[in-house]
């Protein structure tokens, strides 16, 4: 280490956690992704695995390129089921770098194929790909997993640890911010003035399905009814707008109870999307333990659940 | 890794990320992140009024040989969400979300690199290609008798005026039902006017 103070950037991405906190959030992240993997593939098992071979009408590029043409509805099963261990196994740090590699090839393989039946692709799966590239490229397999206890390996320095969660931080963070200057460099404050595009999704949304005899819509009719109020409208986009201009300021915030009050702040956006316009990025949040030191939740879980053996490092 | 080579690394990973945002790249894992930005200045809303019990059934379909069947997601075997998008967008020459905003409002620059790299936009010929995958996921080729040769899918449209939309008044739209009558020799679109909707 130099002698020298060291630079903004320095202390912005190597002096923020300790080193096993890398560890404990590989392992809440990882469950989590198990369970938001299966939200996102699930209904490739409501076909039939004997079934037809579908022929996709619009394939995504890579599917393209390596001539994936047909769905193999046998494989969707198996291949989510591996998806899921592969979870477990990446968040126990067990064969943590493979687990991580096979998580990337089958996480391309059914979101191709949920992508390609009708050509819609999704952006669900961006921030998870570019957080698992810098848990690859880290050091999460030497702490705080089965492999590490049972090599004994020694810790990894703070630095080592703090760095890629807080990479993750700044992807996870601009992300909203980029999604903001999207929308605004296209349809420019029309996105929510008067009501404005996000009220023409409401309506899109909830009609797509239809109405029923009593006028109501059949699904999302919290969405048809939020449509008939545009000022309300407006004020849930301004409120978007202020959220995705200012979250990148929670880089800065090392109160742990601020940026809960943060993150939960988006939490409630991505329920709202969900139950308003059914867009399926509900169980997103859980990309947020990366934001904390999860090692106090963690010993405080094990003490209430009665477990003995600590499993750090 | 040193922290020298950690910020090395940090800088090409920022850099690939950030240039698909500047650049307007939309190819996953790399976007910048268009999500719902879609610019829509007409006068009028239009939206199209799903039938779930209809969309069950199907696509109204005739073989080769004059039989009559439905087509349904179930027989094509795929998931709902995605027969949705078959049966109310594309029948109706509608693409994915990306084919249209990717091209919109694109800078000098980005035009350039794109058609360069990648070529003039292509006309999507989304109806053809949906008579095409029925034929072949059925197992159905060219000389098939049982070949599908016709689709038909059927959807009602509601039209908003902007006056209404500042005011949420959604309580009467004017519709208008809309068939697609897909095949090998094209798409035609049948219009008809619609019944009223519910009042909410």
């Amino acid at each position: 280490m130099s002698q020298s103070k060291p630079s903004f950037w320095d202390r912005f991405f190597f002096d923020w956690h300790a080193g096993e906190a890398l560890g404990a959030a590989r392992l809440y992240f990882g469950f989590g992704l198990a369970i938001y993997v299966i939200t996102q593939y699930m209904q490739l098992l409501l076909i039939s695995p004997a079934g037809p071979h579908f022929l996709f009408t619009l394939p995504i590029w890579y599917f393209e390129l390596l001539g994936i043409e047909h769905n193999l509805p046998w494989l969707n099963a198996p291949a989510l089921l591996l998806l899921v261990l592969a979870c477990g196994f990446f968040a126990l740090g067990r064969h943590t770098k493979t687990a991580i590699i096979a998580i990337l090839v089958l996480m391309f393989y059914l979101k191709g194929v949920r992508d390609s039946f009708s050509g819609d692709v999704h952006h669900r799966e961006v921030p998870i790909v570019a957080i698992l590239v810098l848990f690859l490229v880290s050091k999460c397999d030497q702490v705080f997993g089965i492999d590490a206890r049972r090599k004994g390996l020694a810790p990894i320095a703070d630095w080592e640890g703090s760095w890629p969660l807080r990479a993750m931080q700044v992807y996870i963070a601009l992300f909203y911010f980029w999604a903001l200057v999207a929308k605004l460099r296209v349809s420019g404050l029309y996105w929510f003035e008067n009501g404005g595009h996000i009220q023409d999704m409401l309506l899109a949304r909830s009609l797509r399905d239809g109405l029923g005899p009593d006028g109501a819509p059949v699904n999302l009719s919290l969405a048809y009814d939020l449509a008939q109020h545009p000022i309300r409208t407006f004020w849930i986009g301004a409120g978007v707008f202020a959220f995705e201009l200012l979250f990148p300021l929670i880089l800065f915030v090392r109160h742990w109870k601020l940026k809960l009050f943060m993150l939960l702040g988006a939490t409630a956006f991505h329920l709202s999307n969900y139950f308003l316009m059914n867009v399926q990025f509900f169980f997103y949040p859980f990309v947020f333990v990366t934001f904390f030191d999860m090692r106090p939740l963690h010993g405080w879980l094990r003490r209430a659940l009665r477990l003995s053996q600590p499993l750090a490092a | 890794m040193t922290q020298t080579q950690v910020k090395r690394f940090l800088l090409g990973f920022f850099l690939v990320l950030y240039s698909a945002v500047f650049l307007r790249v939309d190819f996953f894992p790399l976007s910048w992140v268009p999500m719902y930005g879609v610019r829509n200045t007409a006068p009028i809303l239009t939206v199209a009024v799903g039938d779930l019990e209809r969309r069950k059934r199907g696509f109204a379909a005739t073989r080769a040989n004059g039989e009559q069947l439905f087509v349904s997601r179930k027989l094509l075997n795929m998931p709902p969400a995605n027969f949705r998008r078959l049966y109310q967008e594309r029948a109706f020459g509608e693409g994915p979300p990306q084919h249209g905003r990717e091209r919109l409002a694109l800078m000098p620059f980005n035009r350039w690199w794109h058609e360069t790299l990648l070529g003039q936009e292509q006309e999507h010929q989304y109806q053809a290609q949906l008579l095409k995958t029925v034929n072949d996921t059925l197992g159905h080729d060219a000389d098939d008798p049982l070949r599908i040769v016709q689709l038909e899918s059927q959807l009602n449209y509601a039209f908003f005026t902007r006056e209404h939309l500042a005011t949420g008044d959604l309580s009467h739209p004017a519709t208008e039902r809309r068939t697609a009558i897909i095949t090998p020799e094209g798409t035609r679109i049948l219009r008809e006017p619609g019944q009223p909707l519910p009042a909410p």
